[in-house]
């Protein structure tokens, strides 16, 4: 069952939308492209001060106490005007593991600090096209991790990460302590990711969960990413067709508004569409959060949106012709974006499979 | 449970305990002259159990409920193939249109009652062969005659004319005005002298469409349902009714399960369909597709539940739902190969892939094509500009042809 916005939820909308309108801008964003390991702190100093860190975490641990429908309001907003750094969700997918595999101690020392945002967190669980690699490149020998995990979505900044690690025969969820990992910068088209490879060595970890166990809580974690980065593309790609529905009511060519070419205008009614069925598939995604069928939900939330990013970005782009092409314009900085979010949390590939695999009856 | 949950089930219930009579096994190699007289009974006994117009007026038999019944039982009545799309464009809108606009409220509610209960057929004469997108630009005309009207010219796609009783009809009164303005809306005796019906084959084999000629049919002027050259606005209100009615994430076409079903079965390559990469890609794609309809009509539901008008995402439906079915429909063929070419033109299309696949173009024209309604959201929701168009505001008869 999918819900409509209660008016609570409609405020924090309409606020987060006129506070990041208000503090980002394409001129602040282009710059941090030429730049390795850099983000948008004004973004981040506006996550902490209006409490988004803290959102969708638990009351007794500095939390809010709400849930995936308002931090997905809140990404559905970062994405319209491109999020400064990839924060809101990499610490959210820490601390939700934290939270929902962590014990007492790990939860009372790492909890109110995601919360107030000043610790950051990190999900390190990809090996190259493997979103959720039965066989992780980082090893978990005792206690001790070794081996490297590659381009991790904030790593470059965060404080924790959790990390999928191949123990003694199968796959053990850690959480790790990154004061003292060494971070490599990756330089990608879409820098203000803070992309970092983190090389474990000898590195103390602790113990989440184990074989199944583990997968599974990884997975979890992965959907819950991935319903607030389908937020993200939605919001996205919402803004870029509004940019282009703007751009081709006022451009002129052949006499008449290229609104009015309907090569131009379908196109645009085809972004409508796409936009709507993931802005429809995220709220009934966020709304089946702790139900039986939440992977799968979650799983045509990101499908959807990504396409729906993807596609935005593509025709945007296109329908502006050469002026669209300029580094100046910026529309490039969604066209960067579209390709990071459709990665992190796993491809569209890996998603379909997960789908499929749910819609068979084949799931583990 | 709340109220809505016990009239489904109530509905369910009763629709359960009629399918051995009317559902789909009880149809099974009935000719159709037989199947629409199964139609006209159940027809009756949806009125007798209280059924019928669920969300029409009381004092014209309706139930006085609201929408949200009528979804539910749509949705529960849609699981077991009753033979009651005979009665589908009837009850769906020229009969609602009717009762809006009917002048002589005794007939009215007489053709009403008729209808609820399956003995009389209404249809709906708007596409000419001029035009179907471009309604405005029909040619089918009414003249004074006496205190009445004459008709002539020639209606066509008309659904179930030839089982009609009635029908309602826009015509051209005034061909010296815009387009637009010289329309009249009239309802018309279906059996009247100089109406001649005449089925067309469809690419499927199946012929419920026709083709329908006026030869100087008269009419008297409580015939009228609109101003004189004020039946385009009738008109627009009987196809956002249509717009309205037409959801089904399914575009109208098999269920995603059955699909998942036949790749479960099919072995590919030595390996069940459903472990290749091609068949899986489609599959999740149209699942995720059919959710957010799912989730976009749920809403729609809600809002209405709550008092607030649904949002323009409504109509994505058939635009989006029904191009998919067509080529999911294609791939599901793919799949069976040789098995595949087996047809049987009276097969169900929501059940049979072949069935589905052939009817498919129908479901992307009828009702609005694609392009129309992508015009439709381009400028009524994003508002963009409207196409040039060379006959805007030109009086009828100067528009070059």
């Amino acid at each position: 069952m999918t819900i409509l916005y209660d008016e609570g939820q409609q405020a924090i909308a309409t606020e987060s939308r006129r506070v990041l309108e208000a503090r980002t801008s394409t001129e602040a964003l282009l710059p941090l492209l030429e730049s390795v390991g850099d983000y948008h702190r004004p973004f981040w100093d506006t996550a902490k001060e209006q409490g988004w860190t803290a959102l969708a975490l638990p009351e007794d641990q500095g939390g809010l106490g709400l849930r995936l429908v308002e931090l997905g309001l809140i990404a559905h907003q970062a994405g319209r005007s491109l999020s400064g750094a990839p924060f809101l969700t990499s610490s959210f997918g820490a601390a939700k593991a934290i939270e929902i595999y962590g014990s007492a101690a790990q939860k009372a020392r790492w909890l109110p600090r995601l919360a107030s945002g000043e610790t950051i967190g990190a999900i390190a669980f990809a090996a190259g096209p493997d979103a959720l690699p039965s066989r992780p490149d980082v090893t978990l020998t005792g206690d001790l991790l070794d081996g490297a995990a590659r381009a991790v979505p904030g790593g470059l900044a965060a404080d924790v990460a959790i990390v999928l690690a191949h123990g003694p025969g199968m796959p053990v969820l850690t959480l790790v302590d990154l004061a003292g990992v060494e971070r490599t910068a990756v330089a990608s088209f879409d820098n203000s990711r803070c992309l970092a490879d983190l090389g474990f060595a000898a590195t103390p970890a602790e113990t989440l969960a184990v074989g199944h166990a583990a997968r599974d809580a990884a997975l979890h974690i992965l959907a819950l990413q991935a319903v607030v980065t389908a937020h993200e593309q939605t919001g996205g790609a919402e803004m870029l067709m509004e940019i282009a529905r703007d751009y081709a009511l006022t451009r002129r060519a052949f006499g008449q508004p290229i609104g009015a070419f309907q090569s131009v205008k379908h196109r645009i009614a085809e972004l409508y569409g796409l936009v709507e069925l993931a802005r429809a598939n995220c709220i009934h995604a966020a709304a089946r959060e702790g139900a039986a069928d939440f992977i799968t939900a979650a799983a045509a939330a990101r499908l959807s949106a990504t396409e729906a990013y993807d596609t935005a970005a593509r025709d945007c782009i296109q329908i502006h012709g050469g002026i669209g092409v300029t580094w100046e314009i910026g529309l490039h900085l969604h066209m960067r974006r579209a390709r990071s979010l459709a990665i992190e949390q796993g491809s569209s590939l890996f998603w379909e499979d997960v789908l499929v695999d749910r819609l068979a009856g084949e799931a583990a | 449970m709340s109220n809505l949950e016990t009239y489904r089930a109530k509905a369910a219930a009763w629709l359960a305990s009629m399918a051995p009579t009317f559902g789909r096994d009880a149809r099974k190699g009935l000719a159709e002259a037989d199947d629409l007289a199964l139609g006209r009974r159940y027809q009756k006994a949806k009125f007798d159990a209280g059924y019928a117009g669920i969300n029409w007026p009381t004092e014209y038999g309706g139930q006085g409920l609201t929408h949200l019944e009528k979804v539910t039982f749509d949705a529960e009545e849609m699981k077991h193939g009753f033979p009651s799309f005979y009665f589908g464009i009837s009850l769906g809108m020229p009969v609602p249109v009717l009762m809006q606009f009917g002048s002589d409220r005794d007939f009215v509610k007489e053709r009403v009652l008729k209808a609820l209960q399956g003995e009389e057929i209404w249809c709906q004469l708007f596409s000419e062969p001029s035009g179907g997108s471009d309604l405005a630009g029909l040619r089918t005309k009414a003249e004074p005659d006496g205190n009445g009207w004459k008709i002539n010219g020639q209606k066509v796609w008309t659904s179930w004319a030839h089982y009609s009783d009635y029908g309602v009809i826009v015509v051209r009164t005034d061909p010296t005005v815009a387009k637009h303005k010289g329309l009249t809306y009239f309802w018309v005796d279906m059996k009247a002298p100089g109406v001649t019906v005449r089925p067309i084959r469809l690419a499927g084999g199946d012929s419920h469409v026709n083709e329908v000629f006026f030869d100087d049919v008269k009419i008297s002027d409580d015939h009228r349902m609109s101003p004189v050259g004020g039946g385009f606005a009738v008109a627009i209100a009987t196809l956002m009714i249509e717009r309205y009615v037409a959801t089904d994430s399914a575009g109208f076409g098999p269920h995603l399960d059955l699909f998942v079903d036949l790749a479960k079965d099919t072995q590919l390559n030595g390996k069940p369909a459903i472990a290749d990469g091609r068949i899986r890609q489609q599959i999740a794609r149209n699942y995720a597709m059919r959710s957010g309809l799912d989730s976009i009509n749920v809403r729609a539901r809600l809002m209405m539940q709550a008092g607030m008008i649904p949002g323009a995402e409504g109509s994505l439906n058939k635009l989006v739902a029904v191009r998919s079915r067509q080529k999911l429909s294609e791939l599901a063929i793919d799949l069976q190969g040789t098995g595949g070419f087996a047809f049987d033109e009276h097969a169900s299309q929501k059940e049979d892939w072949a069935s589905s696949w052939i009817n498919a173009p129908t479901g992307r024209i009828a009702g609005g094509s694609d392009e129309t309604l992508l015009n439709t959201i381009a400028e009524k929701v994003l508002g963009l500009p409207q196409d040039h168009r060379p006959d805007k505001g030109i009086p009828f008869n100067q528009i070059p042809a």
